[in-house]
């Protein structure tokens, strides 16, 4: 098992005609993704990589009936691309798309909310479920140097701290069950809580790896599930970005964002709040390594904290 | 996010048809009296991208153009932060009954809304001493603030029943405003209702965000002039800036740090965690990079020209995490590049390099052609990278750079 994503996981590729969505999918097809259709609007009839090309994901899945869909979309466009896909049907959306303008960002997870539809990202590199499926450009054209089928879940704000972490347990004998770059951008569709809850309900799961930045409230989420007992696996959490307290802030604008901000937002806070909360807070990947490795080695009842 | 001024903020709400009290920009007090002159009276206000003007002593209430000059000469004056102002607002004079504070921002994923019967004050204030008389909500970005809603919000907040509804239907227009304009923030402060009851957008701050440039191109030329933590670019990061808006490819961002440890790092997450990792093992960066995807030789040229030329440097540390649609050679020929250029010897100044993935092995001829680069194995970590280079740098390999 795995979480959001295995061998049988039908994909649709939007905007599959352009220079990123054409490479991942000849990489993904050969890693053994099932990409069954793809979008772009005034291109139907084109084959990428074998792949039969629709003008609207209604045509496209009606053709071709699919559980996800990746957004190669420019930030212009991916709002309704987004709203398209959902409107459709598709219940899993992986948005690769960086910078989205926060209202539209807003909106598309707003109507998620409303159809039960999961996103993932937006500014996501994807999902890889080592040896079985990948989504977008994670791994590149050689996942298996980076990526080993495995029981750790790892999420990731950033797409190359997922593989940076997934290529160290691997150097640590250790593989990954799914590894989420859960996007980077201000916001996310799936929070990083949401994540280790499925990673939580998945019985080929034991542990858990998170990689966080300062900004957003993805650690306090993380924090409370954890502290709540909702998750109970070894959670490991790698927070970058405490060196930027060293350095005076930007000056803020008005008095709006400083009044609401959450005064966890900084990396130190967010190590704090996690460790209290019975998340192993490591500082680096060797340490990272070890500490999963300790774990693992230890006979299963113990690792329940 | 781009922070606009006064006037620019001002000028968006009155071209939606919304009330704003009628101003303009003045240079000089001689220009500022004329308008004031022109209103029958006013006020003087610093024309700067920022809140506590009031407090600063950057606002002045005038009756004619005799008291506007000294006034106006009295807020040129003013330093307010960082700021200093340039340029002042002249505004007609508005009789206030009552003043409110209303302010939308993002507040995790959702746009929010602020609302207070004490305005015209300082916000922070209001909320350290009566926190409770805040009422914050989140906005349903799908059916946006509605009417009946933001009647509800102003009676939570305790608004006087007579100046519900026209509350409400200036909360809805502003939410369009906000959301029009591709707007992060915008605080009205004070949000007023005068003696004859009209509501008046008196105190109006908006900022704007930059990745909605593409369908808000009256704010581009706004996005120029920026500052890192409160001081102005160095020449440096200016180069950077330019070589970043004039050249091809991915973004690159740089800025300038006190240390004598080049960095050249990526990607976003990496970055952060490589550059803690020097200051833990007690390392001082020169500098952070960060890069989007996309073909950056050219631009990295210009980085590490930067980079290498600046004064009293120990080292430059290369490392990137695990690469996966990146090519690690594009990184080592803009090194060649930037090496040739500026003469440095990696024999004398120590350059480690941790770069993995793609083209790997074209890198690894590429620095060869250097004698003096370490790059390290494959099996070696970020945290490998990071304890060479300090320990190097620690010890004072002086640069002897003869460009």
């Amino acid at each position: 098992m795995s979480i959001l994503i295995n061998s049988s996981t039908r994909v649709l590729v939007q905007g599959i005609t352009g220079f990123q969505g054409r490479m991942d999918t000849e990489f993904s097809l050969a890693y053994g993704t099932k990409i069954v259709c793809g979008v772009t609007p005034g291109r139907a009839g084109e084959i990428v990589h074998g792949v039969p090309t629709f003008n609207t994901v209604r045509a496209a899945i009606g053709r071709h009936p699919a559980d996800a869909s990746i957004l190669y979309v420019p930030a212009p466009a991916l709002r309704d691309a987004a709203l398209e896909a959902m409107e459709a049907g598709i219940k899993l959306l992986v948005a690769t798309t960086e910078n989205v303008p926060r209202h539209d960002a807003s909106l598309i997870v707003a109507e998620a909310q409303k159809r039960g539809v999961k996103i993932v990202g937006f500014n996501t590199n994807g999902i890889i479920t080592p040896g079985e499926c990948k989504l977008a450009g994670i791994g590149g054209d050689k996942p298996e140097r980076i990526y080993w089928p495995g029981r750790i879940g790892v999420c990731s704000r950033s797409g190359g701290m997922s593989a940076e972490i997934s290529w160290t347990l691997k150097k640590a004998g250790l593989g990954v069950s799914t590894c989420v770059s859960m996007g980077g951008d201000p916001i996310t569709g799936l929070m990083m809580a949401d994540y280790l809850r499925l990673f939580e309900a998945d019985p080929e799961t034991d542990a858990m790896v998170v990689f966080g930045e300062p900004g957003s409230g993805h650690e306090q989420g993380v924090a409370n599930a954890v502290a709540s007992g909702e998750i109970r696996k070894p959670v490991f959490a790698l927070i970058a970005g405490v060196f930027q307290e060293n350095y005076p802030r930007g000056v803020s604008f008005g008095h709006v964002a400083a009044m609401i901000a959450d005064e966890a937002d900084t990396a130190t806070a967010k190590r704090k709040m996690l460790a209290k909360a019975g998340v192993t807070v490591v500082s680096g990947l060797d340490e990272l390594a070890a500490s999963v490795r300790q774990i693992m080695q230890a006979p299963a009842a113990m690792r329940k904290a | 996010m781009i922070r606009l001024t006064e006037e620019k903020t001002k000028a968006w709400l009155a071209a939606r048809g919304l009330p704003v009290p009628k101003g303009a920009v003045a240079n000089t007090p001689d220009e500022a009296a004329a308008v004031v002159d022109r209103f029958g009276g006013g006020v003087i206000k610093a024309l700067v991208a920022t809140g506590r003007r009031g407090k600063a002593g950057a606002v002045k209430v005038v009756a004619n153009a005799a008291e506007a000059k000294p006034a106006a000469a009295s807020v040129l004056a003013v330093q307010i932060g960082e700021h200093s102002v340039e340029r002042l607002y002249v505004e007609s004079k508005v009789s206030i009954d009552k003043e409110f504070y209303l302010a939308f921002a993002f507040d995790g994923r959702s746009p929010s809304v602020v609302a207070s019967i004490n305005g015209g004050v300082d916000i922070e204030e209001v909320h350290r001493q009566s926190p409770e008389s805040i009422i914050h909500r989140p906005i349903d970005s799908v059916t946006g603030i509605r009417f009946w809603e933001a009647l509800d919000l102003w009676q939570s907040a305790k608004a006087p029943n007579e100046n519900l509804a026209s509350l409400a239907k200036i909360t809805v227009e502003l939410w369009q405003a906000f959301r029009g304009a591709d707007a992060l923030t915008l605080e009205l402060n004070p949000l007023a209702v005068t003696v004859d009851k009209k509501v008046s957008l008196v105190g109006a701050m908006m900022g704007i965000d930059d990745n909605a440039l593409f369908r808000q191109p009256q704010w581009q030329a706004e996005s120029g002039e920026q500052t890192i933590g409160g001081r102005k670019q160095t020449r440096g990061e200016l180069t950077v800036a330019e070589a970043n808006r004039t050249l091809p490819g991915g973004a690159v961002r740089y800025t300038e740090l006190e240390g004598n440890i080049g960095l050249l790092v990526g990607g976003g997450g990496a970055s952060l965690l490589v550059h803690d990792m020097i200051l833990a093992r007690g390392g001082k960066p020169a500098n952070h990079t960060d890069s989007s995807p996309g073909p950056i030789t050219e631009k990295l040229k210009v980085m590490l020209r930067e980079i290498l030329t600046r004064p009293n440097m120990a080292g430059l540390l290369i490392a990137y995490n695990h690469l996966q649609m990146a090519r690690c050679d594009v990184k080592i020929e803009a090194l060649a590049d930037a090496l040739r250029k500026t003469g440095v010897d990696p024999r004398k100044f120590p350059i480690v390099v941790r770069l993995a993935g793609p083209a790997e092995a074209r890198a690894r001829e590429l620095a060869a052609e250097f004698p003096g680069i370490q790059y390290l194995d494959d099996d070696a970590s970020l945290d490998d990278a990071v304890r060479l280079i300090v320990e190097k740098a620690g010890k004072g390999g002086l640069r002897e750079a003869s460009a």
